[in-house]
């Protein structure tokens, strides 16, 4: 969170009120806004980014498929990208000479529905006004070092398209099954601020 | 996709425009000069739909790369952003 | 004319706060906010697009002191106040 709320219960009273008028007004009902909070928190997990990595790195076929369109490869395994409206997923493939790493230097466009709600840093002015400019300078807070040859990629949501970044595959993990590959896959990760 | 303005690979430049409402192309990535990825598909245009009008145009969205060089002046790595076809022109050497 | 949100580049805001800070919302309120701006956009009150541009339009110095969801709710009234939903001041009760 930038900021802080010194006004906590100010806002709080005017936004139960502005919820009132809503409901007054007809324009939404209570027990809608919560099964919307309820919906948004039971998906709070990256497990969903996590399950199609895995799958990737078991799958070529899947990997292909995954890395020519994200958006129709996800459903392959009954996710989405998801969003207010219609997203497009692009995934990212990092390798043994490329690194990407995903910001939204406008506002905080993120693969919610597969990645869960998004860490306060990657919302913060700090993130996103530096990650464009100086990626490994802000890659080593998060202490990743990345050796000098790897070329590092930054993608800015700027439009509808989403992006998750495909991690490399932890070196010993051959003798892993796919559920317990995708529990070594860690959220920053798939956003790129953490190997594996 | 045929009607697309550009295709993967395209040189184009980004227009230096700085509108008073809602935009997509930000302050960094005006006019700079990258390549084209990519279309991304066709949406409606943002800074229209941003002022709450009906009369957005649809166009497509590309992926362009940029060297950091040319954003910042150094740097070795490379900045993609999803641009609106009206956000471009073609780069003239 | 770019904005506050607009910080590609920007140098000052120092190193980034790694904590790995995994609860979306700080604040009962803050998770309200989050899901009536869902429905409002939903219901076509206004679109994403107009959202995003309302957020923007928070005078800088304010922007920067809000917490997120402070300007989600900036931006929520902001829009039905311009749209006539809510009459102007009526959220001060």
């Amino acid at each position: 969170m930038t900021g802080t709320t010194h006004s906590d219960a100010l806002i709080s009273r005017r936004v139960r009120r502005l919820e009132t008028l809503l409901e007054e007004r007809g324009i939404v009902t209570g027990a809608a806004v919560d099964e919307a909070i309820d919906a948004f928190l039971t998906g709070a997990s990256a497990a969903g980014g996590a399950r199609v990595v895995a799958r990737a790195w078991t799958d070529p076929g899947f990997r292909e498929r995954l890395l020519a369109d994200g958006t129709e490869a996800v459903t392959e395994l009954g996710l989405s990208a998801g969003g207010v409206q219609p997203q497009r997923l692009r995934v990212v493939e990092n390798t043994a000479g490329t690194h990407n790493i995903v910001v939204c230097t406008l506002c905080s466009c993120y693969p919610v529905r597969l990645l869960g709600p998004s860490p306060s840093w990657y919302k913060s002015e700090a993130y996103r006004s530096r990650v464009v400019r100086e990626p490994r300078a802000v890659l080593a807070e998060f202490g990743l070092v990345l050796p000098p040859d790897v070329a590092v990629t930054v993608w800015d949501s700027t439009s509808e398209t989403r992006y998750m970044v495909l991690p490399r595959r932890p070196a010993g993990t051959e003798h892993l099954d796919e559920p317990a590959l995708a529990s070594l896959v860690t959220r920053n990760a798939l956003i790129g601020t953490a190997a594996l | 996709m045929t009607d697309d303005r550009y295709a993967p690979g395209a040189r184009v430049r980004t227009v230096h425009h700085d509108p008073p409402h809602h935009t997509r192309l930000p302050r960094y990535a005006r006019g700079k000069r990258g390549t084209v990825i990519e279309p991304e598909g066709r949406a409606p245009l943002a800074d229209v739909r941003a002022q709450g009008r009906d009369d957005w145009p649809v166009e497509q969205v590309y992926a362009v790369r940029f060297a950091a060089r040319d954003l910042w002046g150094e740097g070795e790595h490379h900045v993609v952003l999803d641009l609106f076809e009206s956000y471009l022109e073609d780069d003239q050497p | 004319m770019a904005r506050m949100n607009d910080v590609g580049g920007m140098q000052g805001f120092g190193p980034v706060d790694t904590t790995d800070d995994t609860a979306p919302f700080h604040a009962d309120w803050e998770a309200r906010v989050f899901a009536l701006n869902g429905a409002l956009i939903a219901q076509k009150v206004y679109n994403l697009d107009e959202f995003r541009d309302a957020v923007e339009s928070m005078p800088p110095a304010e922007y920067l002191a809000a917490s997120y969801y402070e300007r989600w709710f900036f931006a929520i009234r902001t829009l039905l106040e311009r749209k006539g939903v809510v009459a102007a001041g009526e959220l001060d009760d």
